[in-house]
């Protein structure tokens, strides 16, 4: 068992599909994730499973590798008690970016009626997809996640597989608005409502995965004075981004009315 | 249930808890890095809390809580108050918020006791956090009366 838990999820999910749905029904979503290069044994204490669930957790696929003999499953030392997942609260700092995760959820929500119909040697349709870019790249990209980059990330180890995941995904989203941008350029419609679907689908997973696993799994490890050090860092980029906050609200807020959207509360 | 007065001063013996002889393997050093440490005493202009994580901690804290040096006044500086029977709290509510504006404070623990009492000094820390001009991320700690952790949360 030992060889497994030192091994990268994905990998044992290749090796063993059965532990995949496994790991679904405990909402963990690793099947979805796409890097999976956290360690099998990592996945309890990231996801804070209670000392009972991961008993059961742990039991249930040494059973799918190992069907016929009893295997000794090691228990997770953990820093900070394993709770169980409850409901969560969010230290001050993360608080902040969650709300943020709020705004661009609305944005996202706004993308299928964007896209639907769109023509974009349409003046309208072009000014409303040139809208979404400029809301990604400065709001999600340059506010939002430059903060989870370049200060967030700079307190754990970067090399941490967690944190290589996440950052990937932010890489993968640039991809997306680089490939809207040409596509404007070429008036390619096909290519524009691909890749903003596709940002969407992105963004979707990433922002649920850093509220529920991600965040949470920060908030158990970060000590008072880096949580403070946090804010304070947030703060200052929350005063710089003030004209942007205002200005991405307002378009966010538009669009809502124009497809007479309620706002996610 | 008859009355039986005010929870914060009523008595309890705890008679199963026989000497501890959980000694620690070395002697635990002293975490505390100033003096003075009452909250009328300090001045919010002293070094030792500028950009500090500062514990203000309930006077009975420390004598409930076994591992109050080690686990919760290491790294920080301290200051200590008793939110029932202390005079002039107003000048408590000042000190605070000077803290926070003037020592631009990193963090701000507050350390209570159970006892219903206990929680004047948290709601001192919130009225000073509310009037101050900076804000800091405050976060309190509930001890029972044998030392056990009740609740921890972020203000
Ligand atoms: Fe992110
Ligand atoms: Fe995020």
């Amino acid at each position: 068992m030992e060889r497994y838990l030192n091994k990268g999820i994905k990998q044992v999910i290749i090796e063993f599909p059965a532990v995949g749905s496994i790991l679904d029904e405990y909402n963990i979503g690793c099947t979805l994730c796409g890097v999976g290069a956290c360690l099998l044994k990592d996945i309890v204490e990231v996801h804070n499973l209670s000392p009972e669930e991961e008993r059961e957790l742990m039991g249930r696929i040494s059973k799918v590798i190992y069907p016929d003999r009893v295997v000794e499953i090691p228990v997770t030392q953990r820093k900070n008690g394993g709770a169980g997942a409850g409901e969560v609260k969010y230290s001050p700092p993360m608080q902040g970016l969650v709300d943020e995760h709020t705004v661009i959820k609305r944005l996202l929500a706004m993308i299928p009626f964007i896209i639907e119909d769109m023509e974009v040697s349409r003046g309208e349709d072009r000014a409303l997809v040139l809208g979404t870019v400029d809301f990604i790249r400065s709001y999600a990209d340059r506010y939002h996640h430059a903060k989870e980059e370049d200060i967030l990330f700079k307190e754990f180890d970067e090399n941490l597989d967690i944190i290589k995941v996440f950052n990937e995904d932010h890489k993968i989203g640039r991809g997306h608005v680089k490939a809207v941008i040409e596509a404007l350029e070429t008036g390619d419609n096909r290519s524009i409502k691909e890749h903003l679907a596709g940002y969407r689908e992105l963004l979707k997973g990433h922002i649920k995965r850093e509220d529920e696993v991600l965040y949470p799994w920060m908030d158990r490890n970060l000590s008072t004075s880096q949580i403070g050090r946090l804010f304070a860092g947030f703060i200052n980029v929350d005063e710089q981004f003030r004209e942007v906050r205002a200005k991405q609200g307002a378009f966010v807020k538009t669009l809502e009315k124009k497809y007479k959207y309620e706002e996610v509360k | 249930m008859a009355f039986e007065g005010c929870p914060g001063s009523r008595m309890a013996h705890f008679q199963d808890k026989e000497a501890q002889d959980d000694t620690p393997a070395a002697k635990v050093k002293s975490q505390l890095r100033q003096w003075p440490v009452q909250l009328h005493l300090v001045s919010p202009l002293a070094p030792y809390y500028q950009g500090a994580d500062v514990l203000l901690s309930a006077d009975c804290v420390a004598y409930a809580l076994g591992d109050f040096h080690t686990d919760y006044l290491k790294g920080k500086s301290l200051a200590i108050a008793c939110p029932k029977l202390d005079a002039e709290q107003e000048i408590y509510v000042e000190k605070i918020k000077s803290l926070i504006e003037d020592a631009k404070i990193n963090t701000l623990t507050i350390l209570i006791m159970q006892v219903p009492c206990c929680s004047g000094l948290l709601r001192l820390a919130e009225v000073a956090a509310q009037s101050a001009n900076r804000k800091v991320p405050i976060k309190y700690i509930i001890v029972g009366l044998q030392g056990e952790i009740l609740q921890e949360a972020w203000v």
